[in-house]
């Protein structure tokens, strides 16, 4: 009886230590690189499960951004344009642009990148803005009445609508990426170090070795890329080894211990990216008293500071002070002071007169429409500013909402104050991201409106000048801080964090089109 | 009061509870006297202050005092779970009531009804339901109560299942007892021990469901003072402010005990089956 009370116990022993094994394997994160090849985990937020450049403006950055795809141009470290796939151009006129292909480029499933291939790409991204099937809008930046190929040259002659003098600049921004129209009813395939094996959406994407790529050898065999929403589970998967490499910790407390700690390299940069809230103009905020109030109320070193543990850098122009766009010249009559505040509305007749602790304007109690969504610690800037609001009298509700419901509810004019983390020099100079106060583009950022800044805006447009176009920039932010046009929190300072152990040359660029690029690689 | 003192003696489980629980209440009612500070008050430039003479608890991100904010919290969680059960018994019961004892169509609806809510996992179910309504503590309330009042209905339908075909039933029938005079009389009171002791037993996972909403940002939004937003406004703080989830966790934990242990004692004290 022995024997068999030992079988059944030895027995029992190997089911059990068969079972625990097999918990332990799934808790173990897969090395998408084989045993023996080089791989990187890498975890970030996900803005989009596509990866098409036509799909939206999020979709074209996770192009670029997973180290897929690869534009005519990009940007380097100093925000200077550099060659990618054209290694040289000719313009005289500023509207006929003569671009040479680079020689030899390949798509990562082989097919030769040609200046056929690279005018289908470009005319794909125009027709599909043109018949809605994507929303993504390249014609905001540049327009073209003719894309010639010359594959036997290897020249690629682009002839825009209007004098468009930042086109290198332009065709550096993620919409206008490279892909291979022959595949794409299957696949998105560009020129970039990796390509896309395996895709599960919001959840992970597998990439490995783009073998035709031109600029070096991608130094990892295989990628994976955990997509994850919460800030604070980036910085846990960091530290507990799951992951290797993450962007953007926005968690102050989690980015202070990663900082402080020699196992871990932080890579910041100064920000390019503008954290403000815009007004809506067509509501109670159209009131100019209300919004110089608001200007006044809010303390934005301290929340920069203090409340989002200086994620941000505080300022109080639309493009930021790291930038030489002359902000020492600029003077900021809104400065934070809350006497002036209540001073303000006082003195315009905002006044509350039911007791009940809240303004009225117009015989109706100010409560602001606040939306806001959860990047980049947008919703922590919101509920800073609505109780600093309330300090002064004047309600105000947020609401945090995921990415696309803002958005929708921005273009639909519902809202009156609206939070928006964004790149100013998304191609290099800022007249774009000043055009979102052109009276001609501004509905979708709150219908503001000034004839003045109009006139300005056209002229940057067209200046070839140097100095002429920066005088033009001072006095287009000039007025927009005059006019409390928008309510300016801060500049973002972006982040890498890495395991020192695991990976190197982990640093962020200013501009954030790219993360996975081939200066990150294993740790020697 | 004469009846109370010989039954609060005869179970002091239940009378230590019930003292618990009513200070628990207490703290909620006069939270405004206890307080230290203001509870919506944000000084933002002493955000994340640990605990100090000057604030017991520390202060949130926005620099609130948390002892006021957790105190402030007891009012919106003890409201909204103490509505959420008086909500789910009322109609749950009535409910059931109506299907046990008229049973045909009514009873086949009330139960397919009842059935279908019960075959989702309730809490995937209210979190979808408050998705639509929006967050609000409101919402919430309504959002559990959409999922949980099925319990009542199939326990009270059960109960009175039990008595319909019972001799007095028939008598009141014959004698021209009208219907509601019956259900009131002799269903109700029938099904309502029972019933009331399960609510009490309900009101400590009630509260933990509300906070869970509120915790995956389906229930209250900020600045309310709720327990479960704190311990989500807390969470990104876990390892470097501490205090900001272990005081309002500490609050949730306390209460869920102290009401999960009053319903326990009542129940040992009223069903005669423990005697």
């Amino acid at each position: 009886m022995k024997w068999y009370k030992r079988a059944a116990s030895g027995l029992m022993a190997a089911i059990m230590t068969l079972a625990l094994a097999a918990c332990g394997s799934n808790d173990q994160i897969e090395n998408p690189g084989g045993p023996d090849g080089t791989h990187l985990n890498f975890s970030c937020y996900n803005y989009s499960n596509s990866m098409d450049p036509i799909t939206n403006v999020n979709s074209s950055w996770c192009f670029l951004r997973y180290g897929v795809g690869e534009c005519l141009f990009r940007f380097d470290e100093n925000v200077e344009v550099e060659y990618a796939l054209c290694d040289s151009y000719e313009t005289e006129d500023y509207t006929t642009w003569v671009l040479h292909i680079r020689e030899g480029v390949r798509f990562s499933n082989g097919n030769a990148v040609t200046a056929s291939a690279v005018k289908a790409s470009l005319e794909r991204v125009y027709a599909a803005e043109a018949d809605k099937s994507g929303n993504s809008t390249p014609s905001q930046y540049a327009a073209f009445s003719s894309i010639e190929a010359d594959d036997a040259e290897g020249v690629l002659t682009l002839v825009c609508t209007a004098q468009t003098i930042n086109l290198p600049g332009i065709l550096a921004y993620p919409w206008y990426g490279i892909v291979d129209t022959s595949v794409i009813d299957s696949e998105v395939i560009g020129t970039g170090p990796y390509y896309v094996t395996a895709l599960e959406e919001n959840s992970t994407i597998d990439l490995a070795k783009n073998p035709y790529y031109w600029d070096g050898e991608a130094p990892y065999d295989a990628i994976r890329i955990y997509l994850t929403e919460d800030s604070s589970t980036k910085a846990m998967a960091l530290k507990s080894g799951d992951v290797d490499l993450v962007e953007n910790i926005t968690t102050p407390s989690d980015l202070a211990e990663l900082k402080a700690d020699d196992a871990y390299y932080v890579s910041t940069t100064a920000g390019v990216r503008l954290g403000n809230s815009y007004f809506n103009f067509n509501g109670v905020l159209g009131n100019e008293a209300l919004r110089q109030a608001v200007q006044y109320a809010v303390d934005d070193a301290t929340m920069c500071g203090v409340t989002v543990g200086g994620m941000y850098t505080a300022g109080c122009s639309v493009l930021p002070s790291s930038l030489p766009y002359g902000y020492d010249q600029l003077t900021d009559p809104y400065a934070y002071d809350l006497n002036k505040a209540v001073e303000t509305l006082d003195a315009a007749g905002i006044v509350d007169t039911d007791g009940d602790g809240y303004r009225e304007l117009n015989g109706q109690k100010i409560n602001l429409n606040y939306l806001a969504y959860t990047s980049r610690n947008l919703d922590e800037f919101a509920q800073a500013v609505a109780i600093s609001l309330e300090a002064v009298g004047i309600g105000c509700t947020v609401t945090v909402q995921d990415y696309d419901t803002a958005l929708a509810n921005q273009s639909a004019g519902n809202f009156d104050m609206i939070t928006s983390n964004a790149i100013v020099v998304p191609t290099g100079d800022p007249s774009g991201f000043l055009g979102n106060f052109y009276s001609g583009n501004s509905s979708a950022y709150g219908y503001y409106a000034n004839e003045e800044y109009d006139a300005l805006y056209e002229r940057l447009l067209t200046a070839t000048d140097s100095d002429a176009q920066l005088q033009l920039i001072i006095q287009l932010q000039q007025i927009l801080i005059d006019d409390a046009a928008t309510l300016v929190h801060g500049y973002y300072n972006s982040t890498f964090a890495s395991r020192v152990s695991a990976v190197d040359g982990a640093d962020i660029t200013p501009i954030d089109y790219y993360w996975i690029t081939t200066k990150i690689r294993p740790a020697q | 009061m004469k009846r109370a003192m010989p039954f609060l003696k005869k179970n002091p489980a239940f009378t230590v509870f019930a003292i618990l629980a009513l200070g628990v209440i207490a703290a909620a009612v006069f939270a405004p006297v206890l307080a230290t500070h203001n509870p919506y008050e944000a000084v933002l430039a002493d955000a994340v202050q640990p605990p100090s003479s000057e604030h017991w608890f520390g202060t949130d991100r926005m620099g609130r005092d948390l002892f006021s904010r957790v105190l402030y919290g007891a009012r919106t969680s003890l409201t909204a779970s103490l509505s959420l059960v008086c909500i789910i018994v009322t109609a749950g019961t009535a409910l059931g009531i109506a299907a046990g004892y008229f049973g045909g169509i009514l009873d086949a609806v009330i139960m397919r009804i009842s059935d279908m809510m019960i075959s989702f996992p309730g809490m995937v179910l209210a979190i979808a339901v408050a998705g639509i309504l929006g967050a609000s503590v409101t919402n919430a309330v309504i959002a559990i109560s959409i999922v949980s009042w099925t319990k009542y209905a199939r326990l009270s339908r059960s109960l009175v299942l039990k008595i319909r075909s019972r001799d007095y039933i028939a008598a009141a029938r014959v004698t021209g007892s009208k219907t509601s005079h019956i259900l009131l009389r002799y269903m109700l009171p029938n099904a309502l021990p029972t019933i009331l002791i399960t609510g009490a037993t309900d009101i400590g996972s009630m509260m933990l469901e509300i906070a869970g909403l509120s915790f995956l940002g389906f229930g209250a939004k900020s600045p309310t003072a709720e327990w479960g937003l704190m311990l989500n406004e807390g969470r990104a703080f876990l390892t470097a402010a501490p205090w900001l989830m272990v005081f309002p966790g500490l609050a949730i934990f306390i209460t869920v005990v102290v009401f999960n242990l009053l319903g326990d004692s009542l129940r040992d004290a009223l069903d005669p089956r423990s005697e």
